[in-house]
C-alpha cells in the first residue's frame, strides 16, 4: 500500500484542540496489555517530547513574529498529544516497571531499524547501542525482583530476551569518542533520517526518564543504578544526534519531524492490537497531515526549496514492534566487546577509554555490578529470561554455584 | 538456571535482612504473581493458587492493619486521613475477597471478579508504596522497623505463598479456614510478636 503524506489531507488545525473530556483516556491495563502496545506508547511519547522540545528551541532561533507564532499553534496540539499518547500509562505502573518498559522499546525499536537501515555506517550505530540497551534491561530486571519481587518476564512476556549484553560498566566512555560522524543530507536516503531522528528521540526521553524518576526511589542500590545508566542515556543521545547532519536548515527539519510523526502513526496505527488506542494514533495520523502541509509551507516561503527534495514521496514499509531474538543474539556473539575510538569502533580498551574507566569507577565496582552481587546474594542467582535459549556468548553464561 | 522457574517463589529471600517496609513491597509482587497464577490455572490448579491468594491477602491485609498504619497514623500532621483511606481500601477488599472465597473458581463469573478485585488490590497496594510507606521510612528509626518487620514475618510465616507437598488438592488446603478464622489467627500471631 503506498501512503503519500504530503498528498493527503489532515484535520484542519483549528479543530484539533480537544477539551478536558477528550483528553482524559482511559490507561491500559499493565497486567494483561500487549506488551507491545505499551511499546508504542512509551516510543510515541519520545516522539512527541521532541517534537515539542524542537519547536521550542526553533521558535528561541527565529526572529520572524510570524513565525513564531504559527509554531506555538502547532506546539500546543502537539502537547496535547503527547498528553494523551503518555497519560495512556496507567498510575498502577511502578517507575521500575515502566523503566523495564523503556528498555524493552530501546531493544527492539533499535533492533528493527538497524535491520532497515539501508547505510552501513549508521546500521553499526544502532548495532553498537543496542547491546547496552539490551544489558541494562537485565540490570533493571534483576532490581525488579530485588525489589518488586516480580520477574521482569511479566512485563516484556518473552517478547524480548533478558540476559547480559555488553556489560554495562564498559559502556562508560570517553565523551570525544561518543561523536559520530553526520550522514550527509544531500546523498542520504529519506528512510536514514527518519531512523535517525526516532532513536535520538527515544534515547532523548529515556535520558530525561532516568533523570527525574531516579531518585525518587529510597534503596540506595536503586538510586545508584538509576544514575548510572541515566549518564549512559547521555552517551547514547551524543552518539545518535551526532548521525544527523548539522546543515539540515530549521525548515528542513521540520519537515523531517512532521513527516517523521506521520510515518509512526501510520505505522502504529497499521499493527495496534488494542483498537481504543489504534484509534487514537488514527486521529493523531489526521492531525499531523495537516501539521505537515503547514511546516510545507513554511519550507517552500523561507527556504525557497520543494519539501519532495527532502522527504521520500511515498512512506517506508511499516516501522514493526516484533521479537529480534535471532537478530539481537547475533551481534551478541560478534560485538559484545566492541568501545568506540573516535567516530569509528574498536576491539581493544584503548589508552583513554581505560583512563575514563579508571576515573569514574574509583577502583570500585559501579552500581550495575552491585546489583547482580546483591540479587545473587538474596536469590541465590541472576535474573534471566532466554526463551530462545542459552547465551551465544560463553562467557556470559550464568555461572553455577 | 536461566530459565524462569515455575514456582513463582522457588527461590525465596533471605528474611533477616529486610526491614518492613521491603518486605510488604515483596508481598505487593507476591500478591500479583499470584493473581497472574489464578488467572492462567484452570481446574484443581486454579482453586489451589486461589487458596493461596486469599490467604495471602488476609494475612497482608490484617498485618498491615495491626503493624503499619498505627505506626504510620502518628507519621505527620494528616496522616491520619491518609490511613482512613487505605483502610476504607482494605475494608472493600476484603468484602470482594469473602463473596469470591465462597464462589466456584470454574464459575463463569469468578474470573471478571478476580479481575474487579486485583484492580482494587493493585490501587490500594501502589497507594500505600507511594503514601504511607514513604512516611514510614522517613519516621522509623531502624530499630522499628526491624521490630515491625518482625511481626510481619511472624504474620508471613503462617501464608503459604507456593503449593505445600501433600497439600495440593483444594479439599485439603481448604483447611485453612475462612478468610475470618485467618484474620484472627494472623491477629494473635502478630501480637504476640509485637510483645502486645
Amino acid at each position: 500500500m503506498t501512503f503519500n503524506p504530503l498528498e493527503q489531507r489532515g484535520i484542519p488545525l483549528d479543530r484539533q484542540l480537544r477539551n478536558w473530556r477528550e483528553m482524559d483516556v482511559e490507561p491500559i491495563d499493565p497486567d494483561h496489555c500487549d506488551p507491545y502496545t505499551r511499546c508504542r506508547i512509551i516510543a510515541m511519547n519520545g516522539i512527541e517530547t521532541e517534537a515539542v522540545m524542537f519547536s521550542h528551541q526553533f521558535a528561541r532561533h527565529c526572529p520572524d513574529p510570524e513565525v513564531k507564532r504559527q509554531l506555538a499553534q502547532v506546539r500546543y496540539i502537539e502537547q496535547q498529544q503527547q498528553k494523551v499518547v503518555n497519560w495512556l500509562l496507567p498510575g498502577l505502573s511502578s517507575v521500575l516497571e515502566t523503566t523495564i518498559a523503556y528498555e524493552q522499546v530501546a531493544v527492539d525499536l533499535t533492533a528493527w531499524v538497524a535491520r532497515a537501515e539501508p547505510d552501513l555506517y549508521l546500521q553499526q550505530a544502532y548495532q553498537f547501542g543496542v547491546l547496552e540497551d539490551f544489558d541494562h534491561l537485565y540490570r533493571y530486571a534483576n532490581l525488579y525482583e530485588m525489589i518488586e519481587h516480580r520477574k521482569a518476564d511479566a512485563i516484556v512476556e518473552g517478547l524480548t530476551e533478558v540476559m547480559p549484553g555488553r556489560p554495562t560498566k564498559f559502556h562508560h566512555r570517553h565523551p570525544e569518542d561518543n561523536v559520530r560522524e553526520p550522514y550527509d543530507r544531500t546523498t542520504a536516503n529519506p528512510l536514514s533520517k527518519l531512523h535517525a531522528l526516532t532513536i535520538m528521540s527515544a534515547e532523548q526521553q529515556t535520558m530525561n526518564f532516568y533523570m527525574n524518576v531516579g531518585p525518587q526511589y529510597m534503596e540506595p542500590i536503586a538510586r545508584q543504578l538509576y544514575q548510572e545508566i541515566a549518564l549512559i542515556e547521555e552517551e547514547h543521545v551524543t552518539h545518535y544526534e551526532s548521525l544527523v547532519d548539522p546543515g539540515e536548515t530549521w525548515w528542513e527539519q521540520l519537515v523531517t519531524h512532521e513527516y517523521n510523526e506521520c510515518y509512526l502513526y501510520h505505522s502504529f496505527m497499521e499493527q495496534e492490537s488494542d483498537p481504543r488506542v489504534k484509534a487514537i494514533w488514527e486521529l493523531h495520523l489526521n492531525m499531523e497531515l495537516e501539521h505537515l502541509r503547514i511546516a510545507c509551507d513554511l519550507m517552500r516561503r523561507h527556504d525557497g526549496r520543494e519539501p519532495q527534495e527532502i522527504v521520500a514521496p511515498q512512506l517506508p514499509p511499516v516501522l514493526t514492534f516484533e521479537p529480534n531474538h535471532g537478530y539481537v543474539r547475533e551481534l551478541l556473539d560478534t560485538q559484545m566487546d566492541l568501545t568506540t575510538l573516535g567516530t569509528g569502533y574498536v576491539q581493544e580498551a584503548h589508552e583513554r577509554f581505560q583512563k575514563l574507566q579508571e576515573q569514574i569507577h574509583g577502583g570500585e565496582e559501579p552500581p550495575s555490578e552491585r546489583v547482580m552481587a546483591q540479587h545473587r546474594q538474596l536469590f541465590g542467582g541472576e535474573y534471566r529470561s532466554q526463551p530462545s535459549g542459552e547465551h551465544p556468548d560463553m562467557a556470559s553464561r550464568e555461572r553455577k554455584e | 538456571m536461566s530459565q524462569a522457574p515455575e514456582a513463582p517463589d522457588a527461590r525465596v529471600a533471605p528474611e533477616s535482612s529486610e526491614d518492613a517496609v521491603a518486605l510488604l513491597m515483596r508481598q505487593h509482587g507476591d500478591i500479583r504473581n499470584l493473581f497472574d497464577e489464578v488467572e492462567k490455572t484452570s481446574g484443581e490448579a486454579r482453586a489451589d493458587a486461589f487458596r493461596r491468594l486469599v490467604h495471602l491477602l488476609a494475612v497482608h491485609e490484617t498485618a498491615e492493619e495491626e503493624v503499619l498504619h498505627p505506626m504510620a497514623r502518628t507519621a505527620y500532621a494528616g496522616a491520619e486521613k491518609v490511613v482512613e483511606k487505605r483502610l476504607a481500601e482494605e475494608k472493600e477488599a476484603k468484602e470482594l475477597l469473602s463473596r469470591l472465597d465462597g464462589m466456584d473458581t470454574e464459575d463463569p463469573k469468578f474470573l471478571p471478579q478476580l479481575l474487579t478485585l486485583r484492580t482494587e488490590v493493585m490501587k490500594h497496594a501502589r497507594a500505600e508504596e507511594r503514601y504511607e510507606f514513604l512516611h514510614i521510612r522517613r519516621n522509623s528509626s531502624p530499630a522499628q522497623l526491624a521490630t515491625m518487620a518482625k511481626a510481619l514475618r511472624a504474620a508471613e510465616a503462617t501464608a503459604p505463598t507456593h503449593p505445600h507437598p501433600g497439600v495440593e488438592s483444594a479439599t485439603k488446603n481448604a483447611l485453612l479456614g475462612p478468610v475470618a478464622a485467618i484474620v484472627d489467627r494472623t491477629r494473635d500471631a502478630v501480637r504476640k510478636a509485637m510483645g502486645r
